[in-house]
């Protein structure tokens, strides 16, 4: 437990009159139940970074990977799933093929991105999380993707459509649909998918839980 | 020789000219694509995102028909083949209940490696009629096809060559360049635009300082992530083919421009010049 703590000193400076963060209170129940849940042994990491150095996105997260398999360590599970990071990642794998310790670390960021759905927690890249929920909606609708479909579910979402005319995007996405369509790229319709029951099936399997 | 084949969303809509050389091509090579009945979505990459369960049990559907259809697998969409084996793998661990009769057994091929094998390249190298000399291109495999190595299998995950392989069989000049399977971005655009569009744009802006005119992929995603960034641009743009496309075109005798009329980077002029087409 001593040297877990020394390890955090130096991993963040403490700023002096700010209460300094300890381990989670409940001491590594959190590090194990995330080992039980992922088969990943995260004690292996032994923080050399190179996740963190391959990641094509890790100048966009505030959690670095590195952080992220850390804090696991550490029992920080809130900090985790009201982080930037788990949402920001690709999924591009490079840190898992990296690893010298054989840490998985993309499954490690999906298994909190699962929880962070499961959790009251609101998620910080709310419009990447409310994609994700589309996409799931749209394929139980429809059992396959079309995309004119899934950006026009995406955008009727409440706040979407609000946040893009903010950010003066609306416009630039309305002409690339148009362009889209010149090029014969959309499908407008989609054919009945006759197997729409078995996907039901697949979907009671998670219990209701994500859709 | 017979193979299931599961196309993926994507060659419905965004890639349905990447479907269309893939028929062309398999034709001419005298390869039976069975497609699977009745295939449905793989979930990616939402379904991993945010249900475990759903990101085994979505494919698995996909797998039982094929077992059924007593055939292996064959798939062009990198993220629909990088979730087949996933799931595939978590089958043979037995971790999740899966409501349908699979055993996990069938093959799961990756298109691309499918026809580097040394006797498709034998009767792809029968088939050019008219070499593409003088074409110097790039290939960008993208991450879902070749990592993580454990899934897909690949041993030279750092520098692949099943694509240079293809590619180099059709005449064309295939140049090695150091970024063929750094991330382009994938679905991030349609959430955070600036975060694809900056790693898109190296991808680009490194393709032309290793000397390309062109990228060739086989993943439909990154495909429109590389071609919509050039809408705007219409001199000195980069077209990006399918690799079908250019076998097709190496297959044909003469050209024809509408084969690229999808494409935002215009590809006519390229080829033109090349008198390919």
């Amino acid at each position: 437990m001593q040297n877990i703590i020394s390890g955090l000193n130096q991993a963040h400076e403490h700023v002096p009159g700010k209460k300094r963060k300890l381990i989670g209170d409940r001491g590594d129940f959190f590090l194990n139940r995330m080992q039980g849940e992922t088969g990943v042994n995260i004690s292996a990491c032994y923080q050399c970074e190179r996740c963190t150095n391959a990641c094509p996105v890790s100048h966009f997260m505030d959690i670095k990977p590195h952080q992220a398999i850390r804090y696991v360590q550490l029992g920080w599970r809130e900090d985790l799933l009201k982080s930037s990071t788990i949402w920001i990642c690709l999924s591009c794998e490079m840190c898992t093929t990296y690893c010298p310790n054989e840490v998985d670390v993309a499954e490690i960021i999906h298994h909190l991105r699962n929880m962070a759905v499961h959790s009251s927690i609101t998620p910080k890249e709310k419009s990447l999380a409310v994609f994700h929920q589309t996409f799931l909606e749209v394929l139980r609708k429809s059992g396959r993707i079309n995309e004119l479909r899934l950006m026009n579910a995406y955008y009727l979402k409440p706040d979407i459509l609000h946040e893009r005319i903010k950010n003066n995007i609306l416009k630039e996405d309305l002409l690339l649909g148009m362009a889209l369509l010149r090029k014969g790229r959309l499908k407008l319709f989609t054919p009945k998918f006759r197997a729409i029951k078995e996907i039901k099936k697949a979907y009671s399997q998670t219990r209701g839980e994500i859709v | 020789m017979r193979l299931s084949f599961y196309p993926g969303c994507s060659l419905e809509g965004m890639a349905n000219d990447y479907a269309r050389s893939i028929d062309t091509v398999f034709r001419d090579l005298g390869i039976d694509l069975v497609e699977i009945e009745d295939w449905s979505c793989c979930g990616a990459t939402a379904a991993h995102s945010l249900s475990q369960t759903m990101s085994v049990v979505l494919p698995a559907r996909n797998l039982a028909v094929a077992e059924k259809m007593g055939l292996d697998i064959v798939s062009p969409c990198a993220m629909c083949f990088n979730r087949l084996r996933f799931s595939q793998n978590m089958i043979r661990k037995k971790v999740f209940d899966i409501p349908w009769h699979v055993t996990g057994e069938l093959r799961v091929h990756d298109m691309t490696r499918f026809m580097a094998e040394p006797s498709m390249i034998k009767s792809i190298k029968k088939r050019v009629l008219k070499p593409l000399n003088g074409l110097r291109v790039v290939c960008y495999y993208g991450c879902q096809m070749v990592r993580p190595p454990k899934i897909t299998g690949y041993t030279d995950y750092e520098n692949p060559q099943t694509l240079d392989r293809i590619i180099a069989t059709t005449g064309a000049q295939v140049i090695d360049w150091s970024y063929k399977s750094t991330c382009c971005g994938a679905s991030i655009g349609i959430a955070r635009r600036e975060i694809q569009e900056s790693l898109t744009r190296r991808i680009l802006q490194k393709a032309q300082q290793a000397g390309a005119e062109a990228i060739v992929v086989s993943c439909p995603l990154c495909q429109s992530n590389l071609d919509i960034i050039q809408k705007d641009r219409s001199d000195r743009c980069t077209p990006v083919f399918y690799f079908t496309e250019l076998l097709r075109l190496s297959f044909m005798e003469s050209g024809a421009s509408k084969l690229f009329k999808m494409h935002f980077a215009d590809p006519v002029s390229l080829l033109k010049a090349k008198r390919l087409l």
